[in-house]
């Protein structure tokens, strides 16, 4: 399966979403296939405080990126020290080592199937607003970017 | 035995009285009470003291009293000791209102000393004796409950890997025989299907019975296992684990070997949790008595006297009792923006 248009530059991409957007981070997940033991990994990222999302593998159902991958739904945090226990959070790497305080997560489709997850996060509580969509909306035509689908846009 | 004269025993008797540090009272055959030594008045409310001279009635005392220990209860009045005289009651424990600590626990003496059924209630504190008591209590509790919780995940583990594990493998080359055989396309598709969900199904439980307790710590020794479980770390969490390993494969006893790797466990995962590192590096190495460990961080630190922990504050507490088990020590350093290393030492008593 392909997973990529070969002239889709996902960096560039999302780089522009994170100045249009005003977020402090932005990551690509995209999964590898079935055959390859359907592991998930950050791919790329935008405004990173450092490189541990690339060493970050996570299996279908695991951390943030897992859970979207296995469940095909988006997820909302909006203030992460409230909605989630101290201990839970190890669960979720990326929250940790991009200290993000709220964040969504939209699934991408690709041929009908979740293979990768779009992740927008800040670095306060209760950053995320109604028009976060309406821009990404604006930015994704058709609400995809590259060769997925990012599900999940209307509010 | 020496006989006294009059004169020395009632001296004797006098400067006991007046400067035993054992409080000591007095009561008559009713109960009512006749006197008591100044220990004892200090260590009550001087209003009870004045209550118990003045007043006439037989359970005076209960003002004071707040019960006595027995095999059932920890405080109760039933069969008084002050009314039943056929139990003994040579030894055992009151509960006392006293003046400055509240209500303690006093271990008591009471007895007929003369013909008249004039009685001699005598205390002693035993606040101390008790938190001892209590600590060493606690202290083998925890001992006993991280060897059980050892056990028990050795077991499942275990089980997970020889049982649960082999099963499922079995069928999944089942599984994989069927693709030879003349089947249908259809049937082939959905057959890869329900294999790679075994697969990682198999995965799964080989990580649960890893993380349980990892069967190379067993069978490889504590390098194997610490490599393994870095790389495990590297993958979810994206810290780099530097590991200086200078063992050579030596084996240890394999109660020093599970302490050594759950205390590493532990403060690796502190580090990358409360530290904000990108790298730990962990050296294991032997002296001429000991096995020694050094995790290390260059991270944010913490104060060690602070008490306001930001986990359970178990973890630290928990990685003592663990060295201490195997009569190891367990140093920890750490300094504000300085980072925090770890160094656990144990005497070594080598596998025959």
């Amino acid at each position: 399966m392909k997973q990529f248009c070969d002239n889709f530059d996902y960096q560039i991409k999302i780089d522009e979403l994170r100045e249009i957007l005003g977020c402090d981070f932005i990551s690509l997940a995209i999964a590898k296939s079935a055959s390859e033991g359907s592991e998930i990994t950050w791919q790329y990222a935008s405004g990173n405080l450092n490189d541990r999302y690339k060493r970050i593998v996570l299996h279908s159902g695991k951390g943030i990126a897992g859970i979207v991958f296995k469940t095909g739904k988006k997820m909302v945090v909006d203030n992460v020290e409230k909605e989630m226990h101290d201990k839970e959070l190890f669960n979720y790497p990326i929250l940790v080592s991009e200290r993000l305080r709220s964040l969504v997560a939209f699934p991408l489709y690709q041929y009908s199937r979740v293979a990768g997850v779009l992740l927008v996060g800040y670095r306060e509580e209760q950053r995320l607003k109604p028009q976060l969509y309406d821009e990404l909306n604006q930015q994704c035509p058709e609400a995809h970017i590259g060769a997925f689908e990012i599900k999940g846009l209307s509010v | 035995m020496k006989t006294l004269s009059g004169e020395v025993s009632k001296q004797l008797l006098e400067h006991m009285f007046n400067n035993n540090i054992e409080p000591m009272f007095f009561f008559d055959a009713r109960g009512a009470m006749i006197a008591m030594n100044p220990a004892a008045e200090n260590i009550l409310d001087p209003l009870d003291v004045q209550q118990l001279y003045n007043a006439q009635g037989n359970d005076n005392f209960c003002l004071t009293c707040r019960g006595y220990t027995t095999e059932k209860e920890l405080t109760t009045c039933l069969n008084c000791y002050m009314k039943n005289d056929s139990a003994n009651f040579s030894s055992f424990q009151i509960y006392l209102k006293t003046r400055h600590k509240g209500v303690i626990p006093f271990s008591a003496s009471f007895q007929e000393i003369d013909s008249n059924g004039t009685r001699l209630l005598m205390l002693r504190d035993l606040t101390r004796q008790l938190a001892t008591q209590e600590t060493l209590y606690r202290n083998t509790m925890m001992k006993n409950t991280i060897k059980a919780q050892e056990d028990e995940r050795k077991r499942i583990s275990r089980e997970l890997h020889d049982s649960v594990a082999q099963e499922l493998l079995s069928s999944l080359v089942d599984l994989r025989v069927l693709k030879y055989l003349n089947v249908p396309d259809e049937v082939l598709q959905k057959l890869q299907h329900t294999e790679a969900s075994l697969t990682r199904l198999l995965d799964q439980i080989r990580n649960l019975s890893v993380e349980l307790r990892p069967s190379s710590l067993d069978d490889l020794g504590l390098e194997a296992a610490f490599r393994s479980h870095f790389k495990w770390i590297e993958k979810n969490y994206g810290v780099i684990v530097e590991f200086i390993a200078e063992l050579h494969g030596t084996r240890y006893n394999s109660e020093v070997e599970t302490v050594f790797y759950r205390v590493c466990q532990e403060s690796v995962l502190n580090a990358l949790k409360y530290a904000g590192v990108d790298e730990i590096s962990v050296r294991l190495f032997e002296t001429e008595h000991f096995l020694e460990m050094v995790v290390a961080d260059k991270g944010q630190g913490f104060d060690l006297n602070k008490r306001d922990s930001k986990g359970t504050g178990l973890g630290l507490y928990g990685m003592k009792e663990r060295a201490e088990l195997v009569g190891g020590e367990l140093l920890i350093t750490s300094q504000l923006g300085q980072g925090t290393t770890i160094h656990l030492k144990i005497p070594t008593r080598r596998e025959e």
